[in-house]
């Protein structure tokens, strides 16, 4: 007999879903979570009279009552899709680049093409053009990849299997030249975490096409509320949960799970787990190398660790109307070439590339009466952060942060006078809060060789199962469905 | 994805190369093992292992510790920041916050200026008992009353009671040792005149620093006192502090004196925003806080019981933390202050009162979560710890 049927380590996004899942099954479940509170990025935190929001900007996969989107599903067979109350964003996003180009797209296929037309009118075909193609992609893709057509070939889906790994700015390039209309269409890039040169495009498409078709949502309370509803539902299904308390090692014999060891120094026997600690340190801190097969290390030897960002949460004693703020998702640049800027986050140079979301614009309670706040965001990488010599790490960061805040108050110059909260997370804020390397938001670099169709998600471990940004792709809807997935795949294997 | 229909993806075969390319060129993980944690640690260690170096008579009620680390490595912090100290006193854990008192520009040791507290359980401890070579364990540096130069402008007026000169004294200085940009004054309300903690020391600073102004506000002085007398009030403020149109006020002293001088502000017209506080522990009283239900009284005797197991009893009056800690239940604790939200627990059943200040977030009141720091029982509770 062991302690649990099944342990998950880590309650982010995936470790929610896959704890949930379980305890919905009957499974006898413990969650371990090294932080206080549920979510990993997936969380908030209070200052003065704000309740800041962590990580999520727009929610992906909701859909309409019409067409909803993969993620109801999920939430549904959760069954908590009524303690979450969702919030429709009304833009897909505006792009400012101060004195060059000011637009924003709406979540509307239509809309967006013409706003585009209306600003590059030399472009008008192809800016029809290339909508009809990213749509057309994606209908293949969900023939090919989500419905598993036994007969997918590339005579069948040409348009699939020529583009999925082709690169985003070799499609770009194909379509346009301007600068500045590459910048306004490729904004999404940041979601990806890598430049239109490294991303693929296949997953470019994917989030343009589902940022449109299913709307950018937001979460009534913030990602906070939904990590707590997941729990709260685990709790109910007679779940336990341990906060505070870090796995600190995977106990391996014969390459076959046998249990934990906590921070407590408790061990605790389980013949199954699911790990969200992320597969980076599930292989290198928490199991032993002697019980892990070389070839997992030669893996992971060949990815990169991905992106972190730098956050300035900012909470304004004044209503976004009155800041100037009309849109939730704002992308400022300074610099049309996403590339040069993403080159910028491997370094400690002032970002040129940034988002400011304002939560309160459509959600007007999102903030206490009379107020609002802001996050004003930019990739970047833990590396340049973690050469940062400690007694210096305070003033590294203000420097950084004053950088983002004069560009914030180039295009809204009314937030300047109506500061009442600032808080700064770095690259190492996240790496503290979630303990991934790096502070990696989206898990490792997201390459054309990192997607889905290279990735061999069993692991060599038996009994141990991943959930989350690590195995997969990062977002919340991506890590919501790996945990739910991951969960199911855990009960499948008790069945055998 | 089928294998063989995947192969049929243009490009699929180069980046199969690609991967073995990486695989073969890339990093050794396994020598990467603890990399993150120590990453970690070299700001924010969970807990850092103290030993007492020195012990400094402030005044009559005050001492100063200094705390050296035994592994010989403190994190940075900025002034104002506080850690929370750990200690057992007769067999009973538990933990009190203290701001670090001497300046951030060196992390040789960290300084914490304790006041005794009346029938306090802790402070006598600590100035009574500690002695130089004694260990404690702590935080590491942590909270959210600091200078922020992203918006706090460069004209501060500090408004600090008693203890609350704590974290003042470092951001002073740090400003005077570094001789950074920045206009402080200090107005430091004190009982008596040989209450002042640090007099000398600020007397000291301020005459050589431009940047430092100082006034002292006594609110039961000897008859040979000449300056400023009472609470530091509205009118105090507005005499001393001249035009306070772009002036940031910080605020850090005992609960009550907190409120009075906040309200001081508010009366001013000075905006939340050019105004910092830190509140040096709960109210003494929590029983005369708005919303306190009439019918319970300080000590009434709750029975609260823990995972549907263990039942212990709890006073009204006092914080559900420490009576928890009385009966040998340790909740992880930064703040004590109901901010940080570290000690998050979910009530199952009952109510509790939370003075205004806590800090919980909308989707931890829905679901029942309270801080048990600032929260006190008014009802039998079931617990989930
Ligand atoms: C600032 C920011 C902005 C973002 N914006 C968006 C957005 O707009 N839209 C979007 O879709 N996505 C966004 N993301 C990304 C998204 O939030 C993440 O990709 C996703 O939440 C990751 O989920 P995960 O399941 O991988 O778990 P994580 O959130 O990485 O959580 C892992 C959990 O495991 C815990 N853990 C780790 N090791 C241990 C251990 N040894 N023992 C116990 N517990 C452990 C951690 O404490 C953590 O709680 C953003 C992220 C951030 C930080
Ligand atoms: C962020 C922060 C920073 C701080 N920095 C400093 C600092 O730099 N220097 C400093 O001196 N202090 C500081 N404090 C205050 C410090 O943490 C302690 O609160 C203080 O030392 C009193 O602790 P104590 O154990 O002596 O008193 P406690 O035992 O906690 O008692 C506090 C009060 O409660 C009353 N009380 C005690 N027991 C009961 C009971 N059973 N029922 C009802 N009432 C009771 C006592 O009479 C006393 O008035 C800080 C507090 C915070 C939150
Ligand atoms: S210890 Fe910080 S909120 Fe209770």
């Amino acid at each position: 007999m062991t302690d649990y049927d099944a342990i998950v380590i880590g309650a982010g996004n995936g470790g929610l879903t896959a704890s949930l899942t379980m305890a919905k099954a009957g499974l006898k479940t413990l969650l371990l979570e090294r932080h206080n509170i549920p979510g990993g990025c997936a969380t908030s935190f209070i200052r003065g009279r704000f309740e800041f929001e962590v990580a999520l900007h727009q929610l992906s996969g909701i859909g309409t009552v019409d067409f909803p989107g993969p993620l109801i599903k999920t939430f549904s067979d959760l069954d908590v899709l009524d303690d979450i109350e969702f919030v429709e964003m009304k833009n897909l996003y505006r792009v400012v680049y101060p004195g060059k180009m000011d637009l924003v797209l709406k979540a509307d296929r239509a809309e967006s093409i013409k706003t585009l037309q209306e600003h590059f009118p030399n472009d008008a075909d192809q800016i029809a053009r290339f909508y009809d193609f990213v749509w057309e992609y994606c209908n293949q893709w969900i023939h090919v990849v989500l419905m598993k057509d036994a007969e997918a070939s590339a005579q069948k889906y040409p348009v699939f299997f020529k583009y999925a790994l082709k690169s985003m700015q070799e499609v770009l390039n194909e379509y346009f030249t301007d600068p500045l209309l590459l910048s306004a269409i490729g904004m999404y890039y940041a979601y990806l975490g890598l430049p239109p040169r490294l991303s693929p495009f296949g997953e470019f498409a994917l989030v343009l096409w589902g940022y449109t078709e299913f709307k950018p949502w937001h979460i009534k309370g913030g990602s906070q509320a939904l990590s707590n509803a997941l729990l709260n539902k685990f709790l109910e299904h007679g779940g336990t949960v341990r906060f505070n308390c870090s796995a600190i090692k995977i106990n391996v014999q014969d390459e076959t799970v046998t249990g934990v060891i906590t921070e407590d120094g408790d061990e605790v026997s389980t013949k199954r787990i699911i790990s969200n600690a992320g597969t980076y340190n599930t292989y290198i801190d928490l199991i032993d190398s002697e019980q892990v097969p070389s070839q997992k290390y030669k893996e992971l030897a060949g990815k990169s660790v991905g992106v972190s960002g730098f956050t300035i949460f900012i909470g304004f004693d004044e209503e976004p109307d009155k800041l100037g703020i009309r849109e939730a998702t704002n992308f400022l640049t300074m610099d049309a070439d996403a590339n040069k800027a993403y080159d910028y986050s491997k370094t400690l140079l002032p970002a040129k590339n940034m988002l400011f979301t304002c939560y309160d614009v459509d959600d007007p309670q999102f903030s206490p009466v009379g107020c609002c706040q802001g996050a004003l965001i930019c990739l970047a990488y833990g590396e340049p952060w973690l050469k940062v010599p400690p007694a210096r790490y305070f003033e590294r960061k203000y420097e950084f942060a004053r950088h983002m805040l004069t560009i914030l108050y180039k295009v809204f110059p009314k937030c300047e006078n109506h500061i009442e909260e600032i808080e700064v997370a770095t690259p190492l804020t996240h790496m503290r809060y979630l303990g991934h390397p790096g502070g990696a938001i989206y898990g490792f670099d997201h390459l054309g060789k990192d997607t889905d169709f290279f990735i061999e998600k069993a692991s060599p471990i038996k009994g141990l199962f991943h959930a989350g940004a690590w195995m997969g792709s990062g977002g919340f809807q991506p890590t919501l469905m790996s945990g739910a997935s991951a969960g199911r795949a855990l009960i499948k294997s008790l069945k055998n | 994805m089928k294998s063989n229909s995947k192969k049929q993806i243009e490009g699929y075969k180069d980046h199969i190369k690609e991967i073995e390319v990486f695989r073969k060129y890339g990093v050794e993980r396994t020598l990467e093992k603890g990399q993150v944690l120590d990453g970690i640690n070299a700001l924010h260690p969970k807990s850092i292992d103290l030993k007492v170096s020195r012990v400094i008579k402030e005044t009559l009620t005050t001492s100063t510790l200094r705390l050296v680390s035994k592994n010989g490595y403190l994190p940075p912090f900025q002034a104002g920041q506080y850690i929370n100290l750990f200690m057992e006193i007769n067999g009973i854990r538990t933990s009190r916050p203290y701001s670090i008192s001497s300046a951030p520009n060196q992390t040789g040791y960290y300084d914490v200026t304790v006041r005794r507290v009346k029938d306090g359980f802790v402070s006598p401890y600590l100035i009574d008992q500690i002695q130089v070579g004694n260990s404690l364990s702590s935080t590491s540096p942590t909270g959210n009353f600091y200078y922020n130069p992203l918006f706090h402008g460069k004209d501060l007026v500090f408004l600090a009671g008693g203890s609350g000169i704590t974290p003042f004294m470092s951001m002073i200085r740090e400003v005077t040792d570094r001789g950074l940009d920045r206009q402080i004054h200090l107005i430091y309300g004190s009982r008596k005149e040989d209450d002042i903690v640090f007099h000398e020391e600020l007397a000291d600073r301020s005459s050589y620093a431009d940047q430092i102004k100082l006034s002292h506000v006594i609110s039961e002085p000897s008859p040979e006192y000449s300056g400023a007398k009472g609470f530091i009030t509205k009118e105090s403020i507005q005499e001393l502090a001249g035009d306070i149109a772009q002036k940031t006020f910080y605020i850090c002293g005992p609960p009550e004196m907190s409120t009075f001088v906040s309200k001081a502000l508010q009366d001013l017209a000075v905006p939340g925003r050019r105004t910092r506080k830190e509140i040096f522990g709960p109210p003494v009283n929590i029983t005369q806080q708005p919303g306190w239900p009439e019918t319970v009284k300080s000590k009434d005797q709750f029975e609260i019981i823990l995972n549907g197991g263990k039942a212990i009893k709890a006073a009204a009056g006092e914080p559900l933390m420490n009576s928890l800690e009385r009966s040998g239940v340790v909740i992880p604790a930064t703040c004590r202050s109901g901010e940080c939200s570290l000690c998050r627990t979910k009530v199952l059943k009952g109510k509790v009162y939370q003075p205004q200040g806590v800090k919980l977030r909308k989707s931890d009141q829905k679901y029942n979560y309270i801080h048990p720091c600032m929260a006190y029982p008014i009802e039998d509770l079931e617990l989930l710890v």
